[in-house]
């Protein structure tokens, strides 16, 4: 009885593809992206394999010999890749002002610019933590690039320029004179213990060190003072209200479960209609097959319209996020629309793909999982490493984060609707070539459903 | 008398599989038609093809003498056909007249049209009381009677009603059979296919029988019968008591109950005579029984199978 039962239940399994792909095969493919977030591919832990460099903008205006060491070594660090300059187009091109690199990280271009301000070696080294502070201009929405940056800095100067930290020390040692007095005792033993974290040690241990002391303190204290600034402040009207992170959320579940509405929703409707036999009825009366498809994709379009718009206005009313300046609100309105036909769209070509509801339940959840996964809903982008990053740019939640985004959390807040607009031009654009896309597939393949 | 629908020499493959291979089938205006054929014989491909939902490999198919052939005029003659489905497709959350108004406008309907036919609709299907529920809980026969009234709510000329009355009580059936006579009575021409041979024998005017996707058969029962089987009737006579080995040599069979068979051409002229001679060989006739060929025989000679295998 009980092996005849698991024979049954054996040859049903082995039989239904998509229940095997949600058994075996979807736990794979979820741990492998969450271990390649996490874990970095093949590096074990902590391995670098295939982590990616974070990319920061350097802006120099002390311009000594001293901040361009210092700079030097940041830029040797393995888990950054400095920039301090656009791309060259001439000989020595400009470097980046502070504004330009402000405005490049509340862009999301990179999520954080160090700017070393004009007397920065004068003050280095200042054991009495009279230091000059450097900025780390930041993005809020990634919370583990200051502490790693504040980190890496500490490196960099211990690596860069020790013979000016000894130099420092001793002068303000000398400068205290005679025994040791108390004040003279802790000056002592802030200096040992400054030495004492390898300062002559290789750059790359040092980093290491830093970085998970930096992870574990204040990115505030050590020998280079931090002064964290966030990107998204205006600092040209410090009352404005500050961008919410609530944004992200929304974004990322929003787009999740619209994927998911669509698929049921669209991709069910027409399953439905094909089971039910209303789908033969209405293609053996006078209703062509586009006009079937685009009455589908287009009603769920709008409850996908207005699904977002529900989630979005719930987190304004009760999370704050600014939905209401025109920016905002236009430039969701465009978002939403877009990403709404695509998902639609989306759901349509997964019925025409599958053969039963039953199939395309199972293969939605793969394929949503997998895409949010990769996309950004479930993790942020800035975590992963570089291929992943790129490989989200071939999924829909990739680009449809992106988008929302650029509209609430990486706009630039002083400027006009049209510039907004343009900014996001290009989400925008492949949202809508998505859609068609997606449409034309499923017009393709619904030739299953017409005259034989 | 012209053709309401006509199908010639209809071939058609799909794969390596014939499905159609020289189907002929005309239904005359104003006829009620049965299509029968054991299962897998070509009814569904050939109900498709004249739905528009089969192309053929080759042959012709004309509705109200114009032919399927993609043009304005084939467009015009197909919104006088009404198509009936064997599955109940309606959409089960809608009420009676939700499912009526959408099909309605699927079929090209608006405005005081609509709601003419709607109003006539629920009138014709007896579900007047209950137009404004959800058709999810109705019985099957309720669903049946609405799922043909969302085909012919454009008043089509032509009806093709696949197995109209499956899986319905004998009573709604009836129903059903009544609300179609009052179609033709409205000079609508009906193809029907049904596993049903009695009804399809009672409703019918001709009968068109397939197998193996070509037509075997066509006719009136009574043409079919002279076909095939032809029109004797078997003529049985229980005895009171042992039949007398006698009656063997006046033509009868004598079976194993005793009770003695004669088939006969005219039963009202050759009776008497018969009686006569049971009377003369001594016996005495307490029962009569006169079996008349049915379309059953007829399809069973013809197919080799009964209609459910």
């Amino acid at each position: 009885m009980i092996a005849t039962l698991l024979r049954i239940n054996w040859i049903n399994l082995r039989r239904d593809k998509v229940a095997l792909g949600l058994t075996f095969v979807l736990p794979i493919v979820f741990f492998s992206i969450f271990a390649a977030i996490f874990g970095g591919m093949g590096g074990g832990s902590g391995g670098s394999g295939g982590a990616s460099a974070t990319k920061i903008i350097v802006v120099d205006l002390d311009r000594t010999e001293l901040s361009g060491r210092i700079v030097e070594a940041l830029d040797g660090q393995e888990a950054l890749s400095v920039s301090t300059g656009p791309k060259p187009t001439e000989e020595e091109p400009a470097p980046y002002t502070r504004d330009q690199a402000r405005g490049l990280v509340r862009q999301g271009r990179y999520p954080a610019a160090v700017i070393f301000p004009a007397g920065f070696s004068e003050t280095f080294g200042d054991f009495g933590g009279g230091g000059k502070p450097v900025e780390v201009i930041h993005d809020p929405a990634n919370p583990i690039v200051l502490h790693t940056i504040s980190g890496l800095l500490q490196a960099a100067a211990m690596t860069a320029a020790p013979d000016v930290l000894m130099e420092k020390g001793m002068g303000q040692f000398e400068a205290a004179g005679g025994t040791l007095t108390p004040t003279q005792r802790v000056l002592l033993g802030t200096f040992k213990g400054l030495l004492r974290g390898g300062g002559a040690a290789s750059a790359d241990r040092a980093g290491e060190s830093a970085t998970s002391e930096a992870a574990s303190s204040s990115p505030f204290s050590g020998l280079i003072p931090v002064e964290a600034i966030d990107a998204g402040k205006n600092e040209e009207e410090p009352d404005a209200k500050p961008r919410s992170i609530v944004a992200y959320y929304a974004a990322g579940i929003g787009v999740m479960f619209l994927l998911f509405s669509m698929a049921n929703g669209a991709g069910g409707t027409l399953l439905e209609e094909e089971e039910r036999g209303t789908l033969e009825r209405l293609l053996a009366s006078n209703v062509s097959m586009q006009s079937l498809l685009f009455g589908h994709w287009l009603f769920f379009a709008l409850t996908g319209i207005a699904q977002v718009t529900l989630m979005f206005v719930w987190a304004a009313v009760l999370f704050g996020l600014d939905l209401w300046s025109p920016n905002h609100l236009v430039g969701f309105a465009v978002m939403t629309v877009a990403t709404s036909a695509s998902a639609s769209a989306f759901g349509i070509v997964l019925a025409a793909l599958c053969k039963s509801r039953a199939q395309l339940g199972g293969t939605s959840t793969i394929v949503i999982l997998i895409m949010s996964a990769l996309g950004g809903s479930m993790v942020p982008r800035f975590i992963m490493p570089a291929f992943m990053n790129t490989t989200a740019l071939f999924t829909f939640n990739g680009w449809a984060l992106d988008g929302y985004l650029k509209v609430f959390w990486y706009e630039d807040p002083g400027a006009s609707l049209g510039r907004a607009m343009i900014h996001i031009l290009p989400q925008v654009s492949v949202l809508v070539v998505m859609a068609i896309a997606f449409f034309g597939a499923a017009r393709f393949l619904a030739k299953r459903w017409e005259a034989a | 008398m012209t053709n309401a629908f006509s199908v010639r020499d209809a071939h058609k493959r799909f794969g390596e599989t014939p499905a159609l291979a020289g189907a002929d089938v005309a239904l005359r205006r104003g006829e009620w038609l049965g299509l029968l054929g054991p299962n897998g014989a070509g009814k569904t491909t050939l109900v498709r093809a004249m739905s528009g939902r089969v192309h053929l490999d080759r042959g012709s198919i004309s509705l109200l003498d114009v032919a399927f052939d993609g043009t304005p005029a084939h467009d015009e003659a197909r919104r006088k056909l009404g198509i009936v489905p064997q599955e109940i497709a309606l959409y089960p959350l809608l009420t009676v007249t939700e499912n009526l108004r959408a099909f309605g406008s699927f079929l090209g309907l608006a405005g005081r049209e609509l709601d003419e036919r709607v109003d006539w609709s629920l009138s014709w299907t007896g579900l007047s009381g209950r137009s404004n529920e959800p058709i999810d809980q109705f019985s099957g026969g309720m669903k049946r009677r609405l799922n043909i009234a969302c085909s012919v709510l454009h008043g089509p000329e032509v009806i093709l009603l696949d197995e109209p009355t499956v899986g319905v009580d004998p009573q709604s059936r009836q129903r059903i059979w009544e609300m179609l006579a009052e179609l033709r009575e409205g000079g609508a021409s009906l193809l029907l296919t049904t596993h049903q041979l009695d009804e399809a024998q009672n409703v019918c005017d001709r009968i068109v029988i397939i197998d193996h996707g070509k037509t075997i058969a066509s006719g009136t029962l009574t043409e079919l019968l002279g076909q095939t089987i032809g029109t004797v009737r078997r003529v049985t006579l229980t005895l009171d008591g042992t039949a007398p080995k006698s009656l063997r040599e006046r033509g009868f069979s004598i079976d194993e109950d005793h009770d003695i068979h004669r088939e006969v051409e005219d039963v009202a002229a050759e009776l008497p005579a018969m009686l006569g001679d049971v009377s003369d060989a001594g016996a005495v006739v307490t029962d009569i029984r006169i079996d008349t060929p049915t379309l059953q025989a007829v399809f069973l000679h013809l197919t080799g199978r009964e209609l459910r295998e």
